[in-house]
């Protein structure tokens, strides 16, 4: 085991995730404001900014995951459990919304919801695992 | 299971802090594992001991040859 694994690893991960959070921030604003003033809309614009909304997203799951590989092992049970909560709620709601949707109850939910209610199960999971201060 | 790290670090005057960046781990994990909440890996109690210039049965209670041996 190597010295300060635990600190090089959180100081990598934030050097990393918060300037795609910013990035992620900037694209979205900028995007939906540059897209406002474009009518019609391009189809290709459209298209270009969907994608670069969901790459800074994607890239902090990465960096996220690497954080937990590189971090202590306490530190990174409490990150899986909180994984693991993510996908448990969230699959469950994605199932049971997608039922009610096929019995027609419910009318259609944005899928993009799904995302910010994994990154919520995730938080409450490793909060309620001992994990507040592992970030 | 049960440790002495407390007692091992009250001695030397360490906060959790202190140890927890002897280790490499976070000062949550060195709390987690004193009140009995998370055992370590063998690599991790290999590394206590060592701080502590200990044998890691020296620093952990075996609750388990304790339970084995009531049965």
């Amino acid at each position: 085991m190597t010295q300060q694994t635990f600190k090089s690893a959180k100081r990598r991960y934030m050097r990393v995730f918060w300037p795609l959070m910013a990035i992620y921030t900037v694209i979205v604003l900028a995007g939906s404001f540059g897209l406002n003033q474009l009518d019609p809309e391009p189809k290709w614009l459209q298209a270009t900014l969907a994608v670069a909304c969901a790459l800074p997203v994607i890239g902090s799951l990465l960096v996220m995951l690497r954080y937990v590989s590189e971090t202590d092992e306490y530190t990174r049970m409490i990150h899986l459990k909180g994984f693991a909560w993510g996908g448990v709620v969230t699959t469950s709601v994605i199932f049971l919304v997608g039922f009610l949707q096929l019995f027609h109850v419910v009318e259609m939910i944005e899928v993009f919801w799904f995302g910010p209610l994994f990154f919520f199960a995730y938080g409450v999971a490793t909060f309620l695992s001992g994990g507040r201060d592992c970030l | 299971m049960k440790n002495v790290i407390r007692a091992l670090r009250s001695e030397r005057g360490w906060s959790q802090a202190v140890l927890a960046d002897r280790l490499g781990v976070s000062r949550q994990s060195v709390n987690a594992i004193e009140t009995g909440k998370y055992d370590p890996s063998l690599p991790l109690a290999f590394a206590i001991a060592r701080i502590f210039e200990k044998s890691i049965e020296e620093i952990f209670d075996d609750e388990t040859e304790a339970q084995l041996a009531a049965e």
